[in-house]
């Protein structure tokens, strides 16, 4: 295999990289990680001309925590930076548990988490995770700025709202009272496997009622979607073993997924049913019923 | 007539800086070279081998600012400025690694064909982890695939090797 | 003699090669470089049959840095294959492509880079055919031909008949009939392919990541008219086989006419998906077994009726389609057998030897049935495989002599340290389970690949001037297993020398000696019989000098780890360096000489010398699982081999095959499988989705051997290689079935796969 001829940029500052992607339309890509973008090009499945680099940018890679906004995690941080952040695994250690998930050690260590979102892949493990989260993206444009909410930013398979001089630059998580949330992702093997589903849940409790929930799926739509009325099913109701059952079932049938390599559409619509409740359960810290791992 | 495109672009020379087993080289290469075949074929560390060429076996690993990367999937010039260790890196004025007696000493190669790339797996994990569980290793080296193994003797190396260090460090 | 009598053998003495692969300086062919060295790359068809109308390459040609461009036209158009009875392959395509990667034409360029444009350049006119992807399909009449002389698709008959199942069918207590479905998996090895050539003086020398330079040296001489003599065939390291290199390929034959056509050395390395394409895996089996039994279990007759998925060529599956058949016969005794099968053309990469080759979808079927006559008769699995057992000095129904045979201690030995009767549950439930398969398999094939008369091993061993090394020079070639460890080891006994002291020169048809290379487990016993009687020559000359030098009878002397030293006051001694020394002064050099060849085996039947062998492992094997019953997913928890590996010469070095075997029959059993879509192209030519097994999947393998001895073998030795993967399967799928009743016919056991049957299982229970 081998890539073919491109012109390589390595712009220093955020706008100059932006300015290059508007000159370049069509013909550039973006290079962060380059987990996705170097194996698409070997598979000849895309052939950009002009390759805008990011790592001589400063800045994208830092996690931190800004009072009134929330954990703000760089772009450029990669999928073992997530693993590994102190102050990730102290407020949302259910994305880094995510980031866990992916891929393999060596993948982890060179893969981005903007990368992970921009390549809009519906078996992305970030996605679902950070869209339970209320996650919002921050998207720099040559001549503006815009933050949007990650639930929004999929359009479909490898299509994202991000426009051609745009780079997504960080990923911003809000304060909330979150009472628990977790990431739950069903591969063929423990290690180096797509996500055949993977599903998010966030939860409020109020005493024992459910407040307010997220229940996000992965890998089962062109995007990853929220299962509102499995969400709905749960609001103001008290967490039940019956009712976690009835919220799977629901989950399963609101989702799209396709038959590919990896499983049917029959198999998958139950396998977000069994892991919808895993993920509930996990997220709300009940005792697995198999008392199986799930990763 | 075919038209050769881009005579600019496969003419495009990066000048680069790699600092390789402690070793400073400065070479020129072209945008879509990759580490690995900088590694391999300009420089002849051919110890670091091409597998797959997409990121899913390992045998390419190597250290880059001391974590295990894919070298199939680095460009050269991304790695400009930065520390690259090959596993020719680890013999140190003719001693072996701790993890290399312990991969001999244990029966943990046979074809030999992903030692490299899992050797300095295990090297990142002990560096940061000296005391890992069988856990800890099997995860450490989940993106290294042996086909002639089954992984058991390579856990135990990388295990023996721990408990190796530990004992020198002792003494 | 036993074990704790041995100097060197018996001892698990680190790898000979450990250092140089722990260092990365071992070379394996990617890794070696000649000087005016061009790079190659090879042409394949995008369909999976298509004619050839027109190949235009002016245009490839044309591009600077291309110094070569080769059609049908610039090769011979004699066909090859592996098996004479079976050469249905060209170097080229001529008229027309059989399956989606089969190879058309090829370059040689400066840089890989221009290689691939090059190819790219070449336009290539098809007419798409119809094609057939499936072996009853392809049966079935009007079906696509895909290879000419062959009508009907059919590549091999099989029809083999003993005793009378028939008769034996009929009055058993018990028939279970099953159609079992084996699937097409890839050796994978983690080294892809690669070929240098180079000639000079009208000899080629050609550098290729072989288990067998021999072979690919007569085809290579066989294809260009060339004398044996003017071909060298190299293997050097090599990253892995498992049977899957040890055909020629097209990098081997286009390596070897570009380099002539351009006279420089030039190189040729598979990709991943390219190996995918060329695969020679094992072939997808249709299994029909028919099995009866008395009222005890005891098998009266088995019926094995299979279809073979055989791809577009030929290559070593001709021998694939006797050996299913062949070795189902070792590991029980039974009268009655019959085996028909047809082995069918289709528009898919070939088929042919893999691990274990023909072995182990067969006995997943064998050892299914047999756990579900078990479950029918109340009996316990173990029982059932203690009552039909082999045993030792017996012939089986198709001729085959039996020498050693500990089967009944492996097996019991397996369920001691399983703890065999501790995990076996009354009813499934709970989605945990513990299922035995046992195997069997031939130390090296009786008879070689093509019709010859040449011995299967010769080996030389050279002293140096002052003895203090000494060089094995053999054939055989070291694939990972370690056979030039074992080989030195071996070498090393039988001269009363030192192992580290023993150099080597392998799997080198002229740097080294004639042999058949590593198939069918062969080497321990055949390679390493030629090295023990070169070694006992070395060691009746040093005595012999040593006798003359203490002015003593040499049947009085005896050597031992590099000291000759008399046996009755063993503090009376020389050493062995002096001895060899004063050999070298007296009488020139110090060399042995050893030959093998296997006895004649077999009987007379058509196809009875497939599964001949002077000797056979035979194994049990134990896998313990959890599976979640929600997902269908296996963990498994443990997984034992017993093995019955005759006098074991290295015992790290066969823990390590076992292991190795343990895990590609898992591998195979649970994640992997070639998959096509609908127009014959490969889904899953890559590491990705082609799932083999990482660190996080597996547990700790435990491997242990019976004792025991061969009379066959050197100091008794028998394979463990490819037995250790044999009855894999089957004990995966038994573990299943315990686990949670559902029989499943069919691999691999995905997760998938098991939620479906435990849904049907569901629905026909109605809980």
């Amino acid at each position: 295999m081998y890539l073919p001829d491109f012109d390589y940029h390595l712009p220093t500052a955020l706008n100059e990289a932006c300015l290059l992607l508007a000159q370049f339309g069509e013909q550039a890509k973006v290079l962060a990680g380059g987990t996705d973008l170097l194996p698409q090009m070997k598979n000849e499945l895309i052939a950009p001309e002009v390759l805008v680099s990011l790592k001589g940018i400063e800045g994208l890679r830092e996690i931190e925590y800004i009072q009134g906004k929330g954990v703000v995690i760089g772009a450029g941080a990669t999928e073992n930076d997530l693993v590994d952040s102190k102050l990730l695994r102290e407020k949302f250690l259910s994305i880094s548990e995510a980031a866990a998930t992916m891929a393999n050690n060596q993948i982890r260590n060179r893969g981005t988490i903007g990368g992970n979102i921009v390549s809009a892949v519906p078996s992305a493990d970030l996605p679902p995770i950070l869209i339970a989260l209320k996650a919002s993206v921050t998207l720099v444009g040559k001549e503006k700025t815009r933050v949007i909410p990650l639930e929004d930013f999929f359009v479909g398979p490898r299509r994202t709202v991000i426009l051609c001089d745009e780079i997504l630059t960080q990923v911003i998580i809000p304060d909330q009272a979150t009472t628990g949330s977790a990431y739950v992702k069903f591969g063929l093997r423990n290690s180096g496997a797509l996500a055949v589903v993977g599903v998010a849940a966030s939860v409020i409790l109020d005493g024992s009622y459910v407040k307010e929930t997220r229940i996000v799926l992965g890998a089962v739509g062109p995007t990853p979607m929220r299962a509102t009325k499995a969400e709905h099913l749960l609001i103001g109701k008290p967490v039940t073993e019956t009712l976690l059952e009835e919220v799977g079932r629901v989950a399963s049938m609101e989702c799209s997924p396709i038959s590919d390599i990896r499983g049917s559409e029959e198999y998958r619509r139950d396998m977000v049913r069994v892991f919808t409740e895993r993920a509930l359960r996990k997220a709300l810290k009940l005792p697995s019923l198999e008392g199986m791992e799930d990763s | 007539m075919v038209p050769i495109r881009n005579i600019k672009r496969e003419k495009s020379r990066y000048a680069i800086d790699l600092v390789i087993n402690g070793d400073p080289y400065s070479l020129a290469v072209k945008a879509n070279a990759l580490l690995l075949d900088v590694l391999r074929e300009q420089l002849n560390f051919t110890g670091t081998k091409k597998g797959c060429e997409l990121g899913d076996c390992g045998a390419c690993t190597v250290l880059l600012n001391g974590k295990p990367v894919n070298s199939c999937l680095v460009l050269a010039v991304e790695a400009d400025g930065q520390h690259v260790t090959t596993i020719e890196g680890l013999e140190k004025n003719g001693k072996l690694d701790a993890l290399q007696e312990a991969f001999i000493n244990n029966g943990a190669i046979q074809c030999g064909f992903c030692t490299s790339g899992m050797i300095l797996s295990a090297k990142a994990l002990l560096t940061s982890n000296p005391q890992p569980t069988e856990q800890d290793v099997r995860k450490a080296i989940s993106g290294n695939l042996c086909r002639c193994t089954g992984y058991v003797n390579i856990v135990k190396a990388v295990l023996s090797a721990a408990e190796q260090e530990e004992r020198t460090s002792h003494e | 003699m036993n074990k704790g009598d041995y100097a060197v053998i018996g001892k698990s003495v680190p790898k000979i090669d450990a250092r140089l692969k722990a260092t990365g300086q071992a070379l394996y062919v990617a890794d070696l470089k000649f000087p005016n060295m061009l790079f190659g790359k090879v042409l394949r068809s995008p369909h999976a049959h298509a004619r050839i109308l027109r190949i235009d390459t002016s245009e490839a040609e044309m591009l600077p840095g291309v110094k070569a461009v080769i059609t049908h036209k610039d090769v011979p158009a004699k066909k090859y294959g592996i098996s004479p009875a079976r050469y249905d392959e060209n170097i080229f395509c001529i008229e027309k492509a059989r399956h989606v990667g089969d190879k058309v034409a090829a370059v040689a360029a400066i840089d890989e880079q221009t290689a691939y444009r090059a190819l790219k350049l070449i336009r290539v006119d098809y007419e798409v055919l119809p094609a057939v992807f499936d072996p009853i399909e392809a049966l079935a009449p009007g079906a696509p031909l895909v290879q000419e002389d062959y009508p009907g698709n059919i590549n091999v008959e099989v029809h083999q008949s003993f005793g009378n199942v028939e008769e034996a069918l009929q009055r058993a207590y018990y028939v279970r009939k099953d159609t079992f479905v084996g699937h097409r998996t890839y050796h994978s090895p983690l080294e892809p392919h690669g070929s240098i050539a180079t000639w000079e003086n009208g000899k080629v020398t050609l550098y290729t990541s072989t288990q067998k330079p021999h072979y690919i040296q007569y085809y290579m001489a066989h294809e260009f008219d060339l004398p044996m003599g003017n071909v060298r065939v190299v293997a050097p390291f090599v990253g892995g086989g498992f049977g899957g290199k040890t055909g020629p390929t097209d990098l081997d034959f286009s390596s070897v006419v570009l380099s002539h056509m351009t006279d420089r050395p030039v190189k040729m390395l598979y990709d991943r998906s390219e190996m995918f394409a060329y695969n020679r895996g094992r072939h997808r089996l249709i299994m029909e077994l028919s099995t009866g039994v008395d009222r005890d279990g005891k098998i009266l007759g088995i019926h094995a009726n299979f279809i073979m998925d055989g791809g577009a060529y030929t290559g070593n599956g001709i021998a694939t389609a006797y050996y299913s058949g062949a070795l189902l016969t070792l590991t029980y005794d039974f009268e009655n057998y019959k085996y028909d099968m047809v082995r069918v053309y289709t528009n898919l990469p070939g088929c042919a030897s893999q691990r274990g080759h023909g072995g182990c979808h067969p006995r997943f079927a064998l050892e299914s049935q047999l756990d579900r006559i078990a479950q029918h008769l109340d009996m316990d699995p173990i029982e059932i495989r203690l009552k039909n057992l082999r045993k030792p000095n017996t012939v089986t129904v198709n001729d085959f002599r039996i020498n050693s045979c500990e089967l009944k201690s492996c097996i019991e030995t397996a369920k001691k340290v399983s703890k065999w009767n501790n995990k076996r549950e009354g009813m499934p439930s709970g989605g945990h389970g513990i299922g035995l398969a046992v195997g069997s398999y031939v130390s090296g094939a009786g008879y070689p690949i093509y019709r010859t008369n040449l011995p299967h091993s010769v080996a030389l061993i050279k002293v140096n001037e002052d003895g203090t090394s000494a060089i094995l020079y053999t054939g055989a070639v070291d694939i990972g297993q370690g056979s030039n460890t074992v080989l030195c080891q071996m070498a090393a006994e039988a001269m009363g020398y030192r192992y580290e002291n023993m150099r080597i020169v392998s799997a080198d048809t002229e740097r080294a000696t004639h042999d058949f290379g590593a198939y069918s487990s062969r080497q321990t016993l055949m390679s390493g019989s030629a090295v023990k009687e070169a070694g006992e020559m070395i060691k009746a000359q040093i005595l012999q000098m040593a006798g003359e030098m203490m002015n003593v009878d040499p049947t009085k002397l005896d050597c031992r780890d590099a000291i000759v030293f008399l046996k009755d006051d063993p503090s009376v001694q020389k050493g062995f360096g002096e001895v060899a020394r004063e050999h070298f002064v007296k009488k020139g050099l110090l060399l042995g000489r050893g030959s093998y060849s296997p006895p004649k085996l077999g009987g007379t039947f058509k196809g009875s010398t497939v599964g001949t062998s002077p000797a056979y492992s035979f194994a049990a094997q134990v896998v313990e699982l959890q599976i979640d019953k929600e997902t269908g997913a296996i963990a498994l928890k443990n997984a034992w081999d017993v093995h019955d590996s005759g006098m074991v010469i290295n015992p790290a070095l066969l823990e390590g095959q076992v292991h190795g075997g343990l895990y590609m029959g898992i591998g195979e059993a649970i994640w992997e499988e070639v998959r096509f879509d609908q127009n014959g192209r490969i889904l899953n030519p890559n590491l990705g989705e082609y799932r083999l097994p990482t660190a996080l999947d597996l547990p700790m393998f435990h491997a242990s051997t019976v004792e025991s001895s061969d009379p066959a073998g050197p100091w008794g030795v028998k394979e463990v290689g490819e037995g250790a993967t044999v009855p894999t399967e089957g004990a995966v799928a038994n573990a299943v079935f315990d686990a949670l009743g559902v029989q499943i016919d069919s691999l691999p056991l995905t997760p998938e796969k098991i939620w479906r049957a435990l849904k049907e299982k569901e629905r026909s229970h109605g809980t």
